[in-house]
């Protein structure tokens, strides 16, 4: 029976309502009494042989006969018009095989208003023509020699001014360069009220960089066309996604583009959807009449390809002497680029965090003439939970409770911002277990001694923060499973395993619900013709989504094939078990094993099918982690490294704890760099990006990492939220590193630094103004003003 | 992406003296704009054509010249490095870790491992600036622009000390060390040689000489030379980076003490990252000179290394240099 429902999804820490059409029996739920012995288990990835000796294919790995390399060309200027574009010399060069631009293709739609070569370009890459040519050298310098004429305009780059009646627009019908119009507001209780009852108020001004995801595989596209038939290799976290769009945009049948995507290397949120580069080869090799691989080199990847919004954010906060946190209250400024979609989560931590009655939370997103916003990994929470993880301290320390007692003492039961039941809450777990391993309790926290007497200026410090984040995952989803005449099993599902483990994940969940030997399974995906629908692999959703489609599709197997055993055998199927791919019918009894049943039908093809079942609306669905870090910073020269960083997370069942942990490690690493290092920079004047490179935009190195990571997760199968009792770890982890980094520091050294990167730089001047009592930078009034103004 | 080149193998250090004279005989305005250039381990070489900073016609391969890679030490004449030794071999030379300490360490935290194995000690001391607006788009006035964009611009990294026209900063780190070994280089042109003290050798940019040292348009660095330090002479290479690796100096100090029992007979300090030429902080060094161990243990290194920040021009981005100087000064000084 056939059943269309709707339900609400989380991608990204929005949430969307999706119709799930339900055909078939979903599986019940694993819960913790459920006696599994693939899930659960260390299993190495499937593909690690392939990975570690250079065999697996890489879409920039892509080589096929008459290939051509392509390259684009880019606005040198933040904004400007372009008078006229002249290729024809560039055509004429040989080896030169096809050359577009605005004038010499039919408009396609982009972002807003604008086309994929538009006449107006508003950030320092803004595309402005493409070139193939026989190698890489030729197409650079046929770029060369397109003559470009441009009217320069007005830009502006610094979010702080954006909104400035001076500033100029960068879209001509979005006057005051905020994305929407106006600024997103949310409210519960009464703030004001609340800020006039409370013992303390604290308020401090945060500050965060652009961060750039600097993917170690750039993006890029690999096009070829057979007939009408478009073929994309893409590096891309959403096969079907890039199908939709270039479809669309090139009017064309869905089942004429096919999208393959069978390895990545990194996206982070970046690679949610296809890029101009995607329509861009496309174009071009279509007009050659031969395939085109356009990727783009690091430099673009540093400017074009989206990055972490850099933000401003006013935050204040109310409490009682007792520690009962009354109200919390977000003024925020994010810097969404020309092409950003803006609406980044940064409220998110104040509005889910704690249980805090009266919220009041105002985000501006506003365009600027640099390269857009894109999700990266928690998108938003990361920024916000950098200025609400630092405040949550400073607050503590005002009533005199432990960091730690105090956010106990505002743990939210239920889930503060939808006031619904969690679905699984394991927060405290971790909390206790973190501070067991870090030796929280038991740490010199008054008295901050000096570690090497020798060196007075060397400290320690400890720190924590704690995370929420969404995770739960959706439909639409799918799966299939053929069994094939050998007794093995073939697992398709469109979906993507851009380098998480997701093959080896769903190949456990297979084996585990089909009753097979792992050896038995193989998971095939990345390609949208032979693949079933699947969603993004973003907004850690592909596990949660992934695995009950598998899941359902395995039991789907499991139940034919014990229904032709039972025919085989003349048995009732209900006296059959399938295990470890035999099917046997109690002790004593024969059994048979799935190879000998399928090899005896004559090639007869058992198929599963599975999907993603609707969520269950009535309870909030979130991942949880905590992280402590201990840091020792030379307060003479800035330096802070991080000694230890324990995480401990908990996102539902623990599907395989390699697979996990690994995802545990690098978010810890990217948020380090995020808290430490990473910091794009602009010359406002120019409008010009300083450092789109791996020279000048420091990410952390093997050296950086912190001497120890520790990383836990709290299993906690989550059967609410899924039938596997999975949810999504891909993002958690980078949450709290970077606050946890920062209150270890002024554990350390007793200065709060408000922003971050805490760079040595940023350090060193905090520093010299170490000898002054904490000092709260006070935003200025009329900076937090439009909050009561909004109220009245 | 780099303009096509003609790449001509040297077989000796005359040829290659003969091939820069004969193709930079036009002596363009710009050092950027000469049509012949030597590379060496092209490690920085490479990454100024590769961001149209120079175009070259062609480049002098030295590398097949015999013998410019060897390292010699004679305790009457001293080490004699050829230009072509590499950081990698700098660095884990036991003879220079032992006699010439600093040298050994600002090669080790020169870069990154995969890089000192191509860099060469020639090729370091003449690298372009690192300052990004150089790097970048930017005709700035040390490209022969009329504005330096860092002034008014993110100067962090940029100079705090002997500002002039141009405030970037030499990114050699080991330049102090040779420095404060007195290093000596010995420089070929097409019809004569030279010798210069690496201290001399690099300037502070003039109108007249838009560029971060004296070699001419025809000349190559042949060898290094260093005097063997006097007994109990200490030295010790300090450097601040952003990250633990893989990054040039936020501030640097190489630090040569020569004891005389228990004073201080003689004192180098020259520090890196504070000026557009590497610096000598003769304040502190007179400071210094002449005292005792235990004076410097008392106070005395603290104070040398806070006058010699004294006067230090902080920029709107980079007034952390000044204390961060002075922090590393001192920690030098104590290690000695
Ligand atoms: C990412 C990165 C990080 C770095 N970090 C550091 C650092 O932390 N500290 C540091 O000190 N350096 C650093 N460097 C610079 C590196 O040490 C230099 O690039 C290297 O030493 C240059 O040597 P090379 O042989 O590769 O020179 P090349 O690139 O071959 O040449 C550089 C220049 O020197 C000229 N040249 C070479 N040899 C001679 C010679 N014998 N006579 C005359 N001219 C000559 C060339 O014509 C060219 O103009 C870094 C470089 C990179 C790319
Ligand atoms: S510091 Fe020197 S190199 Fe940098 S912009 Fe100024 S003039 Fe140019």
């Amino acid at each position: 029976m056939v059943k269309v429902l709707k339900t609400k999804i989380e991608i990204e820490g929005r949430v969307h309502e999706e119709v799930v059409v339900i055909d078939g029996e979903l599986p019940a739920p694993w819960d913790s009494k459920a006696e599994l012995t693939i899930v659960g288990q260390p299993v190495p990835r499937v593909d690690g042989a392939e990975r570690v000796t250079g065999q697996a294919r890489y879409t920039s790995d892509i080589q096929l006969p008459g290939l051509l390399h392509a390259r684009i060309l880019r606005s040198p200027h933040p904004h400007a018009r372009i008078k006229y574009v002249d290729i024809s010399a560039a055509e004429a060069l040989p080896g030169v095989r096809a050359v577009i631009c605005r004038d010499s293709t039919a408009p396609i739609k982009w972002h807003r208003s604008s086309f994929v070569f538009d006449s107006t370009l508003r950030y320092v890459g803004d595309e402005i023509a493409a070139v193939a040519a026989d190698s890489l050298e030729i197409a650079s310098d046929a770029l060369r020699l397109i003559k470009v004429e441009y009217e320069v305009l007005p830009h502006i780059t610094d979010e702080q001014h954006a909104n400035d009646e001076a500033s100029p627009p960068v879209w001509v019908d979005e006057p005051r360069n905020v994305i929407g119009g106006e600024p997103e507001v949310y409210k519960r209780g009464d703030v004001d009220k609340a800020f006039k009852d409370a013992d303390f108020v604290v308020q401090a001004t945060f500050r965060t960089p652009t961060a750039l995801h600097n993917c170690l595989e750039t993006h890029g596209s690999v096009a070829q066309w057979e007939g009408d038939n478009l073929t994309i290799w893409d590096s891309t976290q959403h096969i079907f996604g890039v199908r939709q769009r270039v479809a669309e945009r090139l009017g064309l049948a869905l089942n004429k583009v096919r999208v393959i995507k069978h390895y990545m290397g990194g996206g982070f949120g970046s690679k949610n959807g296809a890029g101009k580069y995607t329509v861009i080869a496309a174009l071009l090799a279509r007009k050659a009449g031969r395939p085109v691989k356009l990727m783009l080199n690091r430099m673009e990847e540093n400017l074009v390809t989206g990055n972490r919004d850099s933000t401003v954010q006013h935050i204040a906060g109310a409490v009682k002497k007792d520690g009962t946190l009354l109200a919390l209250k977000l003024v925020c400024y994010a810097n969404s680029g020309a092409y950003g979609g803006g609406g980044m989560p940064i409220a998110g931590p104040v509005q889910e965090m704690y249980r805090c009655a009266n919220v009041y939370t105002e985000s501006w997103s506003l365009y600027t003439n640099l390269g857009r916003d894109s999700a990266f990994r928690a998108p938003g929470f990361v920024e916000g939970n950098f200025a609400l993880e630092s405040l949550m301290d400073m607050m503590a320390e005002k009533v005199k409770l432990d960091p730690l007692e105090f956010r106990k003492k505002n743990y939210a039961e239920r889930a503060p911002k939808d006031n619904l039941p969690y679905s699984s809450k394991g927060l405290r777990q971790a909390y206790e277990r973190g501070a067991d391993i870090i030796g929280w309790h038991s740490r010199a926290w008054a008295d901050r001694p000096a570690v090497d007497p020798k060196n007075p200026d060397i400290r320690r410090g400890y720190g924590m923060a704690s995370q929420v984040w969404g995770g739960g995952g959706g439909p639409p989803a799918h799966a299939i499973i053929k069994v094939n005449a050998d007794g093995t099993a073939d697992v398709i599902t469109g979906t993507q395993d851009i380098g998480t483990g997701t093959k080896t994940v769903l190949s456990q969940v297979a084996a585990e619900a089909m009753g097979f030997r792992f050896e038995d399974v193989r998971v095939h995906v990345g390609d949208t013709s032979l693949g079933v629908y699947a969603p993004l692999s973003a907004g850690s959703m592909t596990v949660p989504s992934m695995s009950p489609a598998v899941q359902m599709a395995a039991l789907d197997v499991h139940k034919q094939l014990l229904a032709i055993a039972a025919e085989v055998l003349e048995v009732k199927s209900a006296r059959l078990e399938l295990k470890g791919s035999v099917i046997s019918q109690g002790k004593g009894k024969k059994s048979i094993t799935v190879k000998e049943l399928i090899g005896g039908l004559s090639d007869y093809m058992v198929v599963g099918q599975g999907l993603r079942g609707p969520n269950d609306n009535s309870y909030a669905i979130n991942t949880f982690g905590c992280q402590f870090a201990e840091v020792e910073v030379d307060t003479a020269t800035g330096q802070v490294r991080v000694l230890r960083l324990v995480a401990i997370h908990e996102s539902g069942r623990v599907i395989n704890p390699m697979t996990i942990t690994s995802q545990l490690y690098g978010g810890v690493t990217q948020g380090m760099g995020y808290g430490l290092m990473e910091h794009r920079v602009v010359d406002h004047r120019s409008g010009i990006v300083l450092n789109p490179n791996l020279t000048d935009y420091k990410i952390p190195t093997a050296l950086d990492v912190p001497l120890e990571i520790v990383g836990e997760m709290i299993d906690l199968p989550d059967t609410i939220a899924t039938t596997t009792g999975a949810k999504g770890i891909g993002e958690p982890p980078i949450v709290p590193t970077a606050p946890a980094i920062a209150n270890a520091i002024y554990d350390a050294c007793g200065v709060r630094v408000f922003q971050a990167p805490i760079s040595p730089d940023v350090l060193l001047d905090a520093l010299q103004r170490r000898d002054q009592p904490m000092v709260v930078e006070q935003p200025a009034a009329a900076e937090l003003a439009p909050v009561s103004q909004k109220e009245e | 992406m780099m303009k096509p080149f003609d790449h001509v193998d040297a077989n000796s250090a005359a040829r290659a003296a003969a091939l820069l004279g004969e193709g930079n005989q036009a002596a363009p305005s710009r050092p950027e704009d000469r049509p012949v250039r030597l590379i060496a381990g092209g490690t920085d070489l490479l990454t100024v054509m590769k961001d149209d900073i120079v175009s070259p016609q062609t480049l002098v391969n030295i590398k097949t010249v015999p013998d410019l890679d060897r390292i010699q030490f004679d305790v009457a004449t001293g080490l004699h490095l050829g230009p072509l030794v590499s950081l990698t071999d700098l660095e884990h030379d036991t003879l220079i870790n032992d006699r010439y300490t600093a040298l050994a360490q600002a090669a080790h935290l020169s870069a990154s491992p995969q890089l000192r194995n191509m860099a060469t000690i020639g090729g370091n001391l003449l690298q372009q600036s690192r300052c990004w607006y150089y790097r970048g788009p930017f005709h700035c006035w040390l490209k022969g622009g009329d504005e330096c964009y860092a002034r008014e611009g993110e100067n962090k990294y940029h100079a705090i000390l002997d500002q002039g026209q141009c405030i970037t900063v030499n990114p050699s780190d080991p330049a102090q060390a040779l420095i404060a070994f007195d290093a000596t280089l010995h420089i070929l042109g097409p019809s004569a040689q030279r010798d210069l003290k690496v201290e001399q050798f690099f300037i502070n940019p003039t109108p007249q000489r838009r560029a971060l040292n004296q070699l001419d348009d025809d000349e190559l660095i042949t060898a290094i030379t260093l005097p063997t330090p006097p007994p109990d002479t200490h030295s010790v290479y300090l450097k601040m980076m952003d990250r633990q690796t893989w990054g040039f100096a936020l501030v640097s100090v190489a630090a040569r003490i020569t004891w005389d029992g228990d004073r201080i007979a003689r004192a180098d300090i020259i520090m890196g990252g504070v000026a557009p030429t590497p610096y000598r902080a003769t304040i502190a060094e007179q400071e210094i000179t002449g005292r005792s161990r235990s004076d410097l243990h008392s106070g005395l290194a603290d104070r040398a290394a806070h006058k010699a920040m004294r006067d230090a021009h902080p920029l709107e981005h980079n007034a952390y240099k000044a204390p961060l100087g002075a922090a590393l000064i001192k920690r030098a000084l104590l290690a000695l």
